[in-house]
């Protein structure tokens, strides 16, 4: 019998299924996972080598011994049991769980529990296989929180990321994008196609060959449109992906909202724009004003010369009328560049508020409605209050103006904020801890925003030429910035306007000079309550004590009476019911000596020469009067 | 017959002021700007100076000063008209120097003229 070749191969192979065993217990002893065999009663029947070691003992430690013993008794209760239960029930489970070995300290395993049935298909044993994959694992973290950081990164950054094909079909937009063009549909626009939130036809394409060219790119400021139509100025930058023949593959944009830098670039190049005029104004008015004082000196020079009767004498009237006209124009120009100092006192802005508002009810159309919301927390600011009585009148004038056809309401509302809110807004360093918010909104015929940058230069006016001299709104930014505000406009063609008027807090109280003394007592003349009660306020704040009349039988009362007469009258000549003539008559009549300060309009025309010549009027003042003007003239006269 | 001396850059308005002041019977002495006035200042004929506050060679601040340095007892009247600082804080510190009066301009002459007698017949020092 020829014995064939193979014969050697089997018996080879018996030999080697003699050392199956050897083998098998090889295989078991040195493979990477731990491998066991625990039986129903939860004990170590057979533990490999790898096991061992990593408890750093003998097979025979642990054999016979609890899971509960070997990983503690609370890992085997909460990690460990309810698996080989399961187990048990004929189930193989895997898992991955952190464990404890004396030898490595805390790592990752992937855990592995099979049924060991026997012939009968009844479970004793089962087979647990436990692979150490915590290297695996810390890589497979170290990318889950990479992935996380990117992720956040391009959710919280307030930067749209869009990604779309060569055609402009979207592929992939994040959440910045889509709050950007404010649209809450992810959906639809991941539908969409890029192109369709271009403000400008073609500009897509424009792009995408500009990327060609050079595959990243700062594309510059480009107008999108978002979801409704509404232009967003957006800076963008792309990047093109192609394949190795160089086709476009896709195109990802950065798309970041500019609007609110622009707005703020606008405002400083209308700060910016101001100021220059503001300077270039101040030095007209400055010469003006020589010229003024030349022309008046000369008037006045011919006047002496002239006759009283004389025809001429009228006409250098009409002269001394006009240089006083040109006067408070110069002056209102030197108000809004900032040349004129204000006298400040603290003033509460809810009574100058309230003041202006009951004026301006007064005499509006019945068309109208003023809505105020004055909060009773007193807030004081730092001003001259006539000035501010003038900023709120010309605002309050202004937006009664818009709505003098259609009619409508006008809300003036007040509220006091936090500096640090506000920093953002005015975009400028915070003076105070709270600024007082005045906000005037009308339901007028709003502006245009080209009107609406120009609306506090010096001489801009939407009202026909020889109507106002467009100096209002200028002054007001004057006086505002003066006073370390801001004033801020929003407006909307055919919906009105609302005006925000910032003010700085101020934390200083009306301090009253010689508070020990007697206060000095005026004596106010006056036919119009609500200006002569923004002057009072002011008064009052520099600590004199106001007498109002408006009554001639008041006045005889007052200037006989026991008490104590008054230091100082201050005679509006507006006023109806004390004629100027009447004044002559009672101070004469009564040989009153008490100075008195005389509150003229600019025309002079309107005084009696009576009155002029009759020695009573210490001082004339011309409205507007500031604060200053008639603190000063206050305190000269009671010296 | 009291001498006045006048500071004022603007020439026209400078000789409205001397015309004026001719009239009543003072005696003008005038000056282009800052410097000159106090170059050519003469203390034994003058009393009383009108000065403008911006001009271009030494303002009327310094005049203010230096004069008074000279002759303490001289009066002193500032005008200014509005400029860089703004006529109120330039008059303000005018007067803080020691002018006796101050006028904005324009100012009404017959003021400025009730201002000077005033300040002439007031013997008191400044």
């Amino acid at each position: 019998m020829k014995i064939r070749p193979n014969i050697s191969a089997d018996s080879n192979f018996l030999r080697f299924l003699n050392d199956e065993k050897e083998i098998s217990d090889h295989i078991f002893n040195y493979s990477r996972s731990m491998i066991s065999i625990i039986n129903r009663n939860y004990i170590y029947e057979k533990v490999n080598s790898t096991f061992c070691n990593a408890h750093g003992v003998v097979p025979d430690t642990i054999v016979g011994k609890s899971l509960g013993e070997v990983w503690g008794n609370d890992v085997f209760e909460n990690a460990i049991k309810s698996n080989i239960d399961l187990c048990f029930t004929g189930k193989t489970v895997r898992y991955e769980a952190p464990f404890s070995t004396p030898q490595n300290g805390e790592r990752y395993f992937e855990v592995i529990f099979r049924p060991l049935p026997d012939r009968t298909e009844n479970i004793f044993y089962i087979l647990a296989e436990t692979l150490d994959i915590h290297d695996q694992k810390q890589l497979e973290q170290k990318a889950i929180e990479k992935e996380e950081e990117f992720r956040k990164f391009e959710t919280n950054l307030p930067v749209g990321f869009i990604r779309c094909d060569p055609e402009g079909k979207i592929l992939n937009a994040n959440k910045a994008f889509l709050r950007i063009m404010d649209c809450q549909d992810e959906v639809s626009v991941k539908e969409a196609n890029l192109k369709s939130f271009y403000q400008e036809e073609g500009l897509f394409e424009i792009h995408l060959e500009q990327l060609i060219d050079c595959n990243a790119k700062n594309l510059g400021r480009v107008y999108l449109k978002n979801w409704y139509g509404k232009e967003i100025p957006c800076r963008i930058s792309g990047y093109l992906a192609v394949n190795e023949s160089g086709k476009p593959l896709f195109v990802d944009l950065a798309v970041e909202d500019s609007s609110h830098e622009i707005m703020l670039e606008d405002r400083l190049l209308q700060a910016q724009k101001l100021e220059t005029i503001g300077a270039l104004a101040g030095g007209i008015a400055h010469d003006f004003n020589n010229i003024l004082a030349t022309i008046s000196g000369y008037a006045e020079m011919l006047q002496e010369d002239l006759h009283e009767d004389s025809e001429l004498s009228e006409k250098v009237n009409k002269i001394l009328g006009a240089v006083s006209k040109a006067r408070s124009i110069t002056n209102q120009i030197l108000t809004f560049s900032r040349h004129v100092e204000q006298e400040k006192v603290p003033v509460s802005i809810s009574e100058v508020i309230a003041e202006t508002v009951g004026f301006v009810k007064s005499s509006i159309p019945s068309n109208i409605v003023i809505k105020s919301y004055i909060p009773s927390k007193r807030a004081n600011v730092l001003a001259d209050p006539t000035q501010l009585f003038r900023v709120f009148l010309n605002l309050m004038t202004n937006a009664i103006q818009a709505m003098e056809h259609t009619g409508g309401t006008l809300s003036v509302n007040m509220d006091i904020v936090k500096g640090k809110s506000v920093k953002h807004e005015l975009n400028k360093d915070i003076v105070a801890d709270e600024y007082v918010l005045l906000i005037f909104k009308d339901t007028g015929i709003g502006m245009e925003p080209s009107l609406m940058n120009r609306i506090f230069e010096p001489f801009f006016t939407t009202r026909e030429v020889g109507k106002g001299t467009g100096l209002g709104l200028s002054v007001i930014h004057g006086i505002i910035k003066e006073m370390e505000g801001e004033i801020l406009v929003s407006s909307k063609k055919e919906q009105g306007s609302v005006f925000y008027v910032y003010l700085p807090v101020s934390t200083q109280y009306p301090d009253f000079p010689g508070k020990t003394d007697r206060k000095k007592r005026i004596l106010f003349i006056t036919g119009n309550k609500y200006e002569s009660r923004i002057l009072s306020l002011a008064l009052e704040n520099t600590g004199y004590e106001l007498i109002y009349i408006s009554d001639q039988n008041h006045l005889i009362r007052i200037m006989t009476g026991e008490d104590e007469s008054p230091d100082l009258v201050i005679y509006m000549s507006d006023s109806r019911q004390i004629q100027q003539g009447d004044i002559v008559a009672i101070f004469n009549r009564l040989k009153i000596l008490t100075p008195l300060i005389l509150i003229t309009d600019s025309n002079r025309e309107l005084l009696e020469e009576k009155l002029l010549n009759s020695g009573i009027v210490k001082q004339q003042l011309i409205k507007p009067v500031s604060l200053k003007e008639i603190t000063e003239a206050i305190k000269s006269l009671l010296k | 017959m009291p001498g006045i001396l006048i500071v004022e850059d603007d020439k026209e308005l400078r000789d409205m002021l001397k015309i004026s002041l001719i009239r009543h019977k003072y005696t003008v002495l005038e000056a282009a700007d800052g410097k000159e006035a106090i170059t050519h200042f003469k203390p034994s004929i003058t009393d009383l100076v009108i000065t403008d506050l911006i001009m271009p060679d030494e303002d009327g601040l310094k005049v203010i000063m230096r004069l008074r340095e000279i002759k303490p007892s001289l009066k002193i009247i500032a005008i200014s008209g509005g400029g860089k600082a703004g006529p109120g804080s330039y008059l303000n510190l005018a007067k803080a120097l020691g002018a006796n009066a101050i006028f904005s301009k324009p100012f009404s002459i017959n003021d400025l003229i009730a201002k000077i007698e005033l300040l002439m017949n007031d013997e008191q020092p400044a």
